[in-house]
């Protein structure tokens, strides 16, 4: 007998699944269907099949602006993160200090302050100390907001390496920094590529914190939110939100594939 | 490996590079200048050392005092915790089931499913609030669905489904139901099940198993869930502003108003910022051992 579930027991719980599955991927296809619905105003019934509104949105210059500035933000804020993560996980996972608890506990809290409480802080900040609000003042937030996310991926993984290969490279005469290169560097690629795509979706997808430090120049959430108050920008907002969850979706399971595929390999060579 | 260790440790100290102070620099001093010192100026607003405008200033509690005193925005902080509790013990309900169906019902695509469930998470949060509304206006693709299928008449929609209390709930639901799965799943996955088999062999039904056994070995995975919803959602703003009307309003939305350009009261506001992080942070605190879930 299995001690878990009951035949039944499974059906039911097989069909609750579906049922969520439904439920969070109709608004999605939703979407989808109105994106090509020929009317200004998405209700039923459906009144005819269009690309007007994906052409529309192609030819929207600020809307691709703001792609462009959120793509940009994205990509300085995830480098940053990165960078700030993969030396924050080596000292986390590699070395004993005092104080290691408070540390760690620090380099998370970001987690779980509201976002709302950050956003003002930084503006507090940036008022106080009399620096302008730009792009720039977006990836500083962007970059506390994604860092713990990096430790979050790169520290289990860095634990789950074999120490002793970086200890031969030490016998072999390898100083950190080369050990680093030649030896922890390739063997945490993966996770490095994982934590980049999470700081930069995180980034990308930011309003909370974005909306208090931003300045003239949108980002693409920021656009998006003041787009949805004009409705005559709704069926071209919806065209895009296809697109962005299309692409998002593909990321999201591209990634992991990538990531178990990477590992798998990775597995190979590792002693276990 | 006690004697070549202590050598391997000695020669690494004589190297210059990479030492755990050089490591920790730039994250601990990006993390101080950019997260704590604007708290600590947050703090500094909230007592009025310092101020938006430039008339002489000096410190007081006042803003402090009327916060506790003036029932306005204790009572909506209240009505936020109560909307996110709502929000957070329902969402912790159906997602224990789905996790408890992935972990050990033995279903070979585990690891699939479970990448199912959570990509929506995983896309744009501000698109998937968007489509909601799309969904639930009075012109919406529910309403009209009722007046075109004649369930309802054309010049009557159900009004409250969007701009209401239910609808921020429902959608703070739909945004973090995905998420939640993975914690649950996490506890039940590092469950031993040799456990569960030694309950149903000393004659425990199923239910008693789940109920002695499985259940509160998985509650740190459940509590964790709770506060990974709990702690953003008491504190929203965006959900509310864009599916709220005045009946969905809740404190983040006055914490923004507060910093807004009507009237703005940058003292008022630090201290209402102030109260939800600290009270974030008690809990966080108070529940840490359960938060470290990979």
């Amino acid at each position: 007998m299995d001690a878990a579930l009951s035949r039944n027991g499974r059906l039911l719980l097989r069909a609750l699944f579906v049922l969520v599955v439904v439920f969070l991927y109709a608004p999605i296809v939703i979407l989808l269907i109105f994106s090509f619905n020929n009317s200004q105003i998405p209700s039923f019934p459906l009144s005819g099949f269009t690309l007007h509104w994906y052409h529309e949105f192609l030819r929207n210059t600020d809307l691709r602006a703001a792609i462009q500035t959120s793509a940009i933000v994205a990509a300085l804020s995830s480098i940053g993160a990165v960078a700030l993560g993969v030396v924050a996980s080596i000292a986390l996972a590699r070395r004993r200090f005092r104080g290691q608890a408070v540390v760690s506990a620090l380099l998370l809290a970001p987690l779980v302050v509201p976002f709302v409480v950050f956003g003002i802080s930084l503006l507090l900040l940036f008022h106080t100390i009399g620096i302008p609000r730009s792009i720039l003042t977006v990836v500083i937030g962007h970059i506390v907001i994604s860092l713990p996310y990096t430790i979050l991926v790169l520290v289990p993984r860095l634990a789950q390496l074999d120490a002793s290969l970086e200890e031969a490279a030490y016998d072999l005469g390898a100083g950190r920094l080369r050990t680093f290169r030649s030896v922890t560097f390739p063997l945490i690629f993966p996770a490095i590529v994982s934590a980049f795509l999470i700081a930069f979706t995180t980034s990308f997808d930011e309003y909370a914190v974005a909306s208090f430090v931003v300045g003239t120049r949108e980002t693409f959430p920021i656009y998006l939110y003041s787009a949805l108050r004009f409705p005559s920008q709704l069926p071209q907002v919806i065209a895009v939100a296809v697109v962005v969850l299309m692409i998002s979706l593909l990321v999201v399971v591209g990634a992991e594939l990538g990531r178990r595929a990477a590992e798998r390999r990775l597995g190979e060579i590792e002693p276990t | 490996m006690g004697g070549g260790e202590g050598r391997l440790t000695a020669g690494r100290r004589a190297r210059p590079d990479l030492t755990t102070p050089g490591l920790l620099a730039p994250p601990l001093a990006w993390l101080a200048i950019f997260f704590l010192v604007p708290i600590g100026i947050v703090a500094l607003y909230s007592v009025n050392v310092l101020d938006l405008l430039p008339e002489p200033h000096a410190f007081t509690w006042s803003a402090w005092h009327s916060f506790f005193s003036n029932s306005i925005y204790l009572t909506l902080f209240w009505k936020s915790v109560k909307m996110s509790l709502i929000v957070s013990a329902l969402v912790v309900a159906v997602a224990y089931p789905l996790a408890y169906y992935l972990a050990l019902s033995g279903t070979p695509r585990k690891y699939v499913l479970l990448l199912v469930l959570i990509a929506p998470f995983l896309t744009s949060y501000l698109l998937r609030v968007l489509a909601w509304k799309v969904i639930l206006g009075d012109q919406g693709v529910v309403n009209t669905f009722l007046f075109w299928t004649g369930i309802r008449s054309a010049g009557h929609p159900i009004s409250a489904l969007l701009y209401s209390r239910f609808a921020v709930m429902l959608v703070l639901g739909y945004v973090w139901l995905p998420f939640v799965a993975l914690p649950i799943f996490v506890s039940l996955e590092s469950l031993d099940t040799r456990l569960l088999e030694a309950a149903s062999d000393l004659g425990a039904s199923r239910w008693q198993t789940f109920r002695r056994v499985t259940l509160p070995l998985s509650i740190p995975g459940v509590i964790a869930a709770f506060l990974f919803v709990f702690i953003p959602t008491v504190g929203e703003f965006i959900t509310p502003s864009l599916v709220g009307g005045a009946s969905g309003y809740m404190y983040g939305n006055q914490i923004v108003d507060l910093f807004g350009t009507g009237f703005p009261d940058w003292e008022t506001g630090s201290v209402l910022s102030l109260f939800l992080l600290g009270v974030v942070a008690a809990l966080t605190v108070v529940f840490s051992r359960f938060m470290r879930v990979r």
